[in-house]
């Protein structure tokens, strides 16, 4: 069945599709995270929130042929989740790789990390779940690559900006905004206005700019 | 190409320029073997900017396996993310130098941990084993973004009184060099602009 629709994951949990129990990712994950086991995921190996699902893709699946690809496409048209695609990436799978990064990114706009083995699979799905339990908890301030929304002060940067008019320096650049404020109130000023502030020529310069 | 681009104007990338140091394999293989006209400008925020809404960065493989570059890696794409609705990096891996066999990478927490930060974040990330591998990811990227109607069209070389005004815009914060170039060819002076 082609499942791919959301699934409940409980708070910190795992929940695992039934084909890999036993398997060594499941054992490396096991007690490291709560992994819960169940049928008919369909399409998806694990969920790790109710908006982030992992897709497995083994060495084997690459070389045997385009079938992953029509499982990640099928997935990409069936389901709004965010899918991780985790890719085995060892010498072997390693001249399938740009193609299958260049479906999976560019094509299908999803996430593509690669891996060499089971082992390193699990230890970046432990990873990924921090992050994911940390976006639910809304503790989004852990993360260093957010933009936090902190206002720059805008007197330094205008007075940078006013200063890239050619013929004002530092001096004339404070004593124009003292007298306009603004740029928009810089930018209509009339040559007579702008003389009262600086000199004839800078005058011309500035109004010609 | 398999998309044609309009008649007679090749696909367009900004360069920053220290990239003509780091990365001179990566300018020269976009310029000869994938024929775009790239321009090296100092950029300033990203390595690269393929359209005008998608800034890239190249970064290596060890850069992101380092804790010691934290900050200065966190400190760059937020600074990023304030000037760009798109933002993707490229993972290079390490060039082997001559005489030194190839490292064998380790792949730590802290690398998958960064990893997963990227992946959170929403920044797109892409995987190179070379500079030429770089270069044909940013073809593709560039491609891509021309396909959706995003790809830089204006003259990337402002000469005269127009250079002044391009200093201008790029001395507001959180403007991109790409929107201030655009800004340059949309509006005929700072005053249509402040208006």
């Amino acid at each position: 069945p082609v499942t791919a629709g959301s699934i409940v994951v409980p708070y910190g949990h795992v929940i695992g599709n039934e084909k890999w129990r036993g398997s060594e990712v499941a054992q490396r994950l096991q007690g490291k995270v709560r992994l819960i086991f169940e049928d008919g995921l369909g399409l998806v190996d694990f969920h790790l929130s109710n908006r982030t699902c992992i897709l497995l893709i083994s060495e084997a699946d690459t070389v045997a042929g385009d079938e992953f690809k029509r499982r990640l496409v099928r997935f990409r048209n069936a389901s709004s989740l965010r899918g991780i695609v985790i890719v085995e990436k060892t010498q072997i799978s390693d001249q399938y790789y740009l193609g299958v990064q260049k479906l999976v990114v560019l094509e299908l706009g999803m996430v593509l990390l690669p891996v060499t083995n089971q082992g390193e699979a699990s230890q970046l799905i432990i990873q990924l779940v921090s992050f994911c339990v940390g976006e639910q908890s809304r503790n989004r301030g852990a993360n260093p690559f957010l933009r936090k929304r902190r206002a720059q002060l805008a007197e330094p940067a205008v007075l940078q900006a006013v200063q890239q008019i050619p013929g004002v320096g530092k001096t004339k650049a404070l004593l124009l905004l003292q007298q306009f404020g603004s740029i928009h109130r810089l930018c209509n000023a009339s040559i007579d206005e702008l003389e009262e502030v600086v000199g004839r020529t800078v005058a011309q310069q500035i109004y010609n700019f | 190409p398999r998309f044609p681009v309009d008649q007679g104007r090749s696909l367009c990338v900004l360069a920053d320029s220290r990239e003509m140091c780091s990365a001179p394999e990566v300018i020269s293989c976009l310029r000869a073997e994938h024929g775009l006209r790239v321009q090296v400008c100092a950029l300033g925020t990203s390595d690269y900017m393929v359209s005008n809404r998608l800034a890239v960065d190249r970064l290596l493989q060890s850069e992101l396996q380092s804790p010691g570059n934290r900050s200065k890696l966190s400190q760059r794409l937020q600074r990023l993310q304030g000037s760009f609705e798109r933002i993707c990096v490229i993972v290079e891996t390490d060039r082997v130098r001559p005489g030194e066999t190839s490292r064998f990478f380790q792949r730590t927490q802290y690398y998958d941990g960064v990893l997963s930060a990227l992946v959170q974040a929403g920044i797109r990330i892409l995987f190179s084993s070379c500079q030429q591998e770089t270069a044909a990811l940013l073809k593709d990227l560039a491609l891509l973004e021309h396909r959706k109607g995003a790809a830089i069209q204006v003259p990337t070389e402002p000469e005269g009184h127009k250079r002044d005004i391009l200093n201008f815009y790029l001395s507001i914060p959180n403007l991109s060099y790409g929107a201030a170039l655009n800004l340059c060819h949309s509006f005929g002076s700072v005053a249509a602009v402040a208006n």
